[in-house]
């Protein structure tokens, strides 16, 4: 029993993080109606930041976290100018082909100026975790768990709750009406992008201490994320959670019962599975009618 | 083209095939011996590829200054092989096509020299590599030449040194799915049956693993009293020697040479201290080794391994061969490269068999607080 609890706190733990990645996903689904297939890089890109300011510049971590956090706001709004701006009147498809010109861009870009060397950043709390009977915690999976709690719980205050967080959905719903109604449906989306980035870059942070910082941490992420926001239905907020969080519960208890070379595999079995079956996913409307 | 006759078209055709010929001998006009060096700039062993391309630029400034490969300077042209199987036969074919190139210094990773082998196959020009999957030399690809001691070696000196200097029984075996991963999982198993051991549990994980606890849970729950390991990439064996400890299980660990190599140290920290591994380079293990090490420390700041010594020796081992052949013709290197005996390199000494296997032995090391510390050689017959 207590090794189902261990698989389960672990799989939420991984769960969490791709949840995290995948409300970045759907954030910018809803206000584009495009994937941004440079989802994955928002994290690399957080990581390597915090290792700049916190173990290169040596600055204190909270420090280093806020300044972090800021840049990912400018890198978010940069993207959005380089990348979806110019091509907002187009279809979907050269903004995707664009979002993965940008994936690539990242991380060579990255790499060229940082080298390939893996990175190691310390984790935010001193204390590496503790024991339930001969359940381990992990004090940064933990960490990860709540903020992921924090942040859905944010989101929906905002989204429901506030003037701004409601002219973000209306830009989402429908623009031409959100624009005749006196929407400032450019700075919207604007803002979608930065809100974007720093919930990706969170993830990356929160991540890095377990994966290590290198140029590759944010692809296999952001694929299981991508993975996740489909399980749960394309453009809902609920569903990235539970996607994200039944993604990591089924890879890890996959890997556990039945074959750990195939961990990967169960995850895109299960994406396979609500494509042929259910491709709405758990929420959301059905992909072929946004795309 | 309406010119084109079936005349032309079979000359063309029979220059086409013949012209590997042409190649092969082409250097000679050379005014420098080109050596192709096929190595990952990009990719997840981008890390480990500026190693290797600082050990062969430190033997190649050696080489040099003693007067290059018959009386002609040396010089190295790289190619990126991206970390991928296709990346590496796209690097080695763009080599393959200068033909001014006389050798080539390839890859350290198994799977990779599984994907070129066809096409050095074709090429027919003396090919080093570090891979160390025992099958790559059993081939019958006569022109690859191994700098690093294989994993039956590997396998034997883990098994021996478990069995016999710990006496341990309850073996839990960790490997990456891969080639190298595989066969040096199935190498050890063999050696431990040899002794009669029979492991408890052999957990196979993809390359690129997040987490590691179902393989950790496993081992625990087979009751292993000891943990042995084949990784390919140091993030993975830094993430699973974390989560090894995190959850409990502190067995004496003898990896394979990964879990002595300084990113693996720095990624996994204290996780991985008094583990033991298997080294085919080790600093203190001869005077060869600490002189490279020196040269080294002196280019990179920082400490050596294998992902260097091996292509130090590589380029070593070419100049000593074309020069004791005393032309660039292949199959003279390729004569004078097997009767290499007593070489000392970075690596170890020297002793090609007839396979092209040049070494056949390993050292044990120990982590003790992030410093590697040099325990025993073993050694065993070529």
């Amino acid at each position: 029993m207590d090794i189902v609890f261990q698989l389960l706190f672990q799989g939420i733990g991984i769960g969490s993080v791709y949840a995290l990645v995948a409300l970045g996903f759907v954030l910018i689904f809803r206000a584009t109606n495009v994937v941004n297939f440079a989802q994955g890089e928002f994290s690399m890109v957080a990581a390597f930041l915090m290792v700049i300011f916190s173990v290169d510049l040596e600055w204190p971590y909270w420090i280093s976290f806020l300044l972090s956090l800021g840049g990912m706001a400018i890198y978010g709004a940069l993207f959005n100018l380089g990348v979806y701006f110019p091509l907002r009147h187009r279809t979907y498809l050269p903004v995707i082909i664009s979002t993965i010109g940008a994936s690539i861009l990242v991380s060579n870009s990255t790499l060229a100026l940082y080298g390939p060397q893996p990175q190691v950043l310390q984790p935010l709390l001193d204390f590496p975790g503790f024991n339930i009977g001969t359940v381990y915690l992990d004090a940064q999976y933990l960490l990860i768990i709540g903020v992921t709690v924090v942040l859905v719980a944010f989101q929906y205050w905002f989204f429901e709750h506030t003037l701004l967080g409601k002219k973000l959905q209306a830009t989402s719903q429908d623009k031409e009406m959100a624009s005749l109604l006196g929407i400032p449906v450019a700075t919207m989306i604007m803002l979608t992008f930065v809100y974007s980035a720093m919930i990706g870059g969170l993830a990356g942070i929160m991540v890095a201490p377990i994966l290590f910082v290198s140029i590759h941490m944010g692809g296999t992420i952001a694929l299981k994320a991508f993975a996740a926001t489909i399980i749960g239905g394309f453009g809902d907020v609920a569903g990235a959670i539970i996607g994200g969080l039944a993604l990591g519960v089924i890879e890890t208890f996959g890997a556990a019962y039945v074959s750990v070379p195939y961990k990967d595999g169960f995850a895109f079995l299960v994406l396979v599975a609500f494509l042929v079956f259910r491709p709405q996913g758990i929420f959301g409307e059905r992909v072929a009618e946004k795309a | 083209m309406t010119n084109f006759t079936r005349r032309s078209f079979t000359s063309a055709l029979a220059l086409g095939v013949a012209a590997p010929a042409f190649l092969r001998n082409a250097s000679a006009q050379s005014p420098t011996i080109k050596i192709g060096q096929v190595v990952p700039i990009t990719g997840p062993a981008a890390e480990a590829g500026k190693y290797a391309m600082a050990g062969a630029k430190i033997a190649l400034d050696e080489i040099n200054k003693k007067g290059g490969i018959l009386g002609k300077q040396v010089e190295i042209i790289t190619e990126d092989d991206q970390t991928t199987n296709p990346g590496a036969v796209l690097a080695f074919s763009k080599l393959a096509t200068n033909p001014e190139i006389v050798a080539f210094v390839t890859s350290i990773r198994s799977t990779q020299v599984h994907a070129m082998a066809p096409d050095i196959a074709k090429i027919a020009k003396p090919t080093m590599f570090g891979g160390t999957d025992p099958t790559l030399t059993k081939l019958g690809n006569p022109w690859l030449f191994r700098c690093r001691p294989n994993d039956t070696f590997s396998g034997k000196v883990i098994a021996e040194f478990g069995v016999k200097e710990l006496g341990l029984k309850k073996w839990g075996i960790v490997h990456s799915t891969d080639a190298f991963g595989t066969n040096g999982m199935k190498a050890l198993e063999a050696s431990l049956l040899a002794l009669g051991v029979t492991p408890v549990a052999i957990q196979g994980y993809a390359n690129q693993s997040q987490d590691f606890t179902p393989v950790v849970l496993a081992l625990k729950q087979a009751g292993i009293d000891i943990i042995s390991s084949y990784f390919t990439f140091e993030n993975d064996l830094g993430i699973f020697a974390r989560q090894l400890r995190q959850l409990g299980v502190n067995a004496p660990w003898v990896g394979s040479p990964s879990i002595v190599n300084t990113t693996a140290i720095k990624l996994a920290g204290p996780a991985l201290n008094n583990t033991y591994g298997v080294a085919d380079y080790a600093e203190e293990s001869s005077p060869e080794a600490k002189a490279f090490a020196d040269s080294y420390r002196a280019m990179m700041k920082v400490a050596p391994d294998n992902q260097s010594s091996w292509t130090y020796d590589g380029m070593h081992l070419l100049a000593l061969a074309f020069n004791k052949a005393g032309k660039t013709d292949p199959d003279a290197v390729r004569a004078a490269m097997l009767s290499i005996k007593g070489y000392k390199g970075a690596e170890g000494e020297y002793n090609f068999d007839a396979n092209g296997d040049g070494l056949h032995g390993y050292n044990v090391v120990k982590n003790v607080g992030g410093k590697i510390e040099f325990a025993k050689h073993i050694e065993f017959p070529a």
